[in-house]
């Protein structure tokens, strides 16, 4: 598996000096299979740059297929999907998995962001790409989804008021677990959400706060770097990449956020577990 | 009149090495209309640009509470009001908005902004807001004041339709032109646009007719004025690629502002993929365009931190300013709620915009 790293940062775009090493823009991962299969994580202002390098593959010529995979409708996760360009091009594949209890529910998610009020497209109806939509329960013992030849398994983390699916995908004995937005109690993740990270190749893990931000803001659902670290230590992952950083964090801030985690990390017995810290371009291949 | 530009890009936010020094947040103008306490405080749409504005604001009367504003949308597209759930004085009990934008359908204008908020795309609902919001719904062609300043709105060429605004203040006046595509090849209305005209094609007469009254209520709202800001986002070449987008190329501005009799020109709604050197160089070939013919219209590209007055007696010296640097944390504000599950063990973070480390 190939994953590439197109935006990382919570809440809001934040363009500006401070933000041009890790990057500004908003949640979105791609993944490429062994089989070269893609599946796209989330749709943040991320997936604007990867539309542009997909016009020169396939999707150009209107023979892309890919799974784009929701883990909730909040806008950081989901406002580049206007701009994504391959939507504009007849002939374009793509299966949508995302939150709710069923793909209607799921089409409304999408067609409201394309409501004339606020886009010129009007509807999801004008966009030349065909969508098939799945929609991923995430409640404990629901059924996994299959893609291509990829195994997606997903469960719901806590999100302030609100869930977030964390995604599991699984291929040929490699695996990969996304989990932005992840705002656990006090007592830590659930034991499904563990065992869904349990042993990953790598884990994408939302780690907006540092833990002296994230005390002062419990009820907002979001994750320090150190509760990333502990779900990293319990579910025994091979790599953690830290994700999806709060929109005023500057490089330096999340700089020192990547060094506390990495001592953190050596100091609980995790000296074998590799951290990332995610920053827009970057890819890890496993 | 004090402006200050806190976003200038069309369409999208675009973070990153090629945007830092114009800037990539969406669209948000702020103009003060003299210097007294009182003044009149107006903000020109709600772009990603209104997230740094915020934090300003928030050290002022708005952070306890006494502020007063006016907004003025020129559309309610996601890159003029995207901002908004972000502005931290919207959260703050006792200050006051008082929202303007066009009357669109029959879907109330407080409806339309507070869809933005509802659940499942936002965490805190639009009526969470605590400040005193009210909303003013325009026409095309309404006139009205703000205090001592006089605003006058005229029809744009944009899907779903925008409206420009020109102020006008103490002699001087400013006239704000975004999103417009030029008024020659298409009428772009309410419908979805399917298969775009090529542009210089034949155009229905009734459809010629209306798109010549909207070119004439543009360069009446801009006569004489000393500013121009003006959507530019596209090359003539994408102009006619896209010409049913609803945007303009600068030629097209330049020519509604010289047939104004305007004074100066801002570039404004910038590509997104624009990089600063493309417009750099796009800045100085106008400017040289406009030299060789003998014209003296002023013309600038605005970026993020720009910052000047605007008197009866012109543009005031437009000085490089720096993009104010966002320090510590303050994420979007939030009403008191209890952590989840988290047995009271958070503050819940009912006034983070003060908890900046």
């Amino acid at each position: 598996m190939k994953v590439t790293f197109y935006g990382v940062r919570g809440a809001v775009p934040s363009p500006g000096p401070e933000t041009v090493r890790y990057g500004g823009n908003t949640s979105c991962v791609a993944v490429h299979t062994d089989d070269d299969d893609l599946m796209i994580l989330d749709s943040g202002t991320g997936i604007i740059t990867l539309g542009r390098t997909l016009l020169k593959s396939p999707f150009g010529r209107g023979q892309g297929r890919a799974a784009m995979l929701l883990t909730h409708a909040h806008w950081d996760h989901i406002q580049g999907f206007p701009f994504f360009q391959p939507i504009f091009i007849l002939g374009n594949r793509f299966t949508v998995f995302g939150p709710g209890r069923s793909s209607t529910m799921l089409e409304s998610i999408l067609e409201g962001q394309v409501n004339p009020h606020f886009s010129p497209l009007y509807t999801m109806k004008n966009l030349g790409a065909n969508f098939d939509l799945v929609a991923v329960n995430g409640e404990p013992g629901a059924q996994t989804h299959r893609w291509e030849q990829v195994t997606v398994s997903a469960v719901r983390n806590p999100h302030g008021h609100a869930t977030c699916l964390a995604y599991r995908l699984e291929q040929h004995g490699r695996s990969l677990v996304y989990a932005p937005d992840a705002g656990y109690p006090p007592e830590g993740a659930s034991q499904a959400a563990i065992d869904l990270y349990r042993g990953a190749d790598l884990l994408i893990h939302d780690a907006t706060y540092t833990p002296e931000d994230r005390s002062l803001r419990m009820g907002r659902g979001y994750s320090s770097f150190a509760d990333a670290a502990q779900v990293a230590l319990r579910a025994r992952v091979r790599r953690l990449a830290l994700f999806h950083y709060d929109q005023d964090y500057t490089d330096d801030q999340i700089d020192d956020c990547f060094r506390r985690c990495r001592a953190m990390l050596d100091a609980e017995g995790g000296k074998d577990i590799e951290l990332i810290a995610a920053r827009e371009g970057l890819t890890v291949e496993f | 009149m004090k402006l200050r530009f806190w976003g200038v890009r069309g369409s999208f936010p675009v973070p990153g090495p090629a945007t830092v020094r114009y800037g990539g947040n969406t669209s948000c103008v702020e103009v003060r209309c003299g210097d007294t306490p009182d003044a009149p405080r107006l903000i020109l749409d709600a772009g990603t640009g209104l997230r740094r504005l915020s934090k300003e604001l928030m050290q002022t009367e708005f952070g306890e509470g006494k502020g007063k504003a006016h907004l003025l949308v020129s559309h309610t597209h996601w890159d003029h009001i995207q901002g908004l759930p972000f502005f931290a004085p919207l959260y703050q009990a006792g200050n006051h908005f008082q929202v303007y934008a066009r009357q669109r359908d029959d879907t109330h204008l407080r409806t339309v902004f507070a869809l933005q908020s509802d659940n499942p795309y936002f965490p805190v609902p639009f009526d969470a807001a605590a400040a005193d919001v009210e909303f003013t719904e325009l026409s095309d062609d309404a006139n009205f004041e703000i205090g001592p300043v006089k605003v006058r709105c005229t029809r744009l060429n944009h899907p779903w339709i925008a409206i420009a605004f020109r102020l006008d203040y103490d002699g001087a006046s400013v006239a704000y032109v975004t999103d417009t595509a030029p008024f020659r090849d298409i009428l772009i209305e309410q419908k979805y646009i399917r298969q775009p005209p090529k542009p210089g094609d034949p155009l229905h007469p009734e459809d010629a007719a209306k798109l010549k009254a909207m070119r004439d209520g543009v360069v009446k709202l801009c006569e004489g004025a000393n500013l121009v800001i003006y959507d530019t986002q596209f090359t003539p070449m994408e102009y006619s690629q896209r010409p049913h987008w609803g945007h303009s190329c600068p030629e097209d501005a330049i020519e509604i502002v010289h047939e104004a009799g305007a004074e100066a020109l801002m570039l404004f709604h910038h590509a997104p993929e624009r990089t600063d050197h493309q417009l750099d160089e796009l800045l100085a070939q106008h400017r040289i365009q406009q030299q060789s013919i003998g014209s003296s219209l002023q013309i600038h590209a605005a970026y993020e931190g720009m910052e000047f007055d605007v008197t009866s007696a012109g543009v005031g010296p437009v000085l490089p300013a720096p993009i104010v640097p966002i320090r510590g944390n303050s994420t979007p504000p939030r009403p008191p709620v209890p952590a989840a599950g988290s047995g009271g063990s958070g503050s819940g973070g009912s006034d983070p915009g003060k908890a900046s480390s």
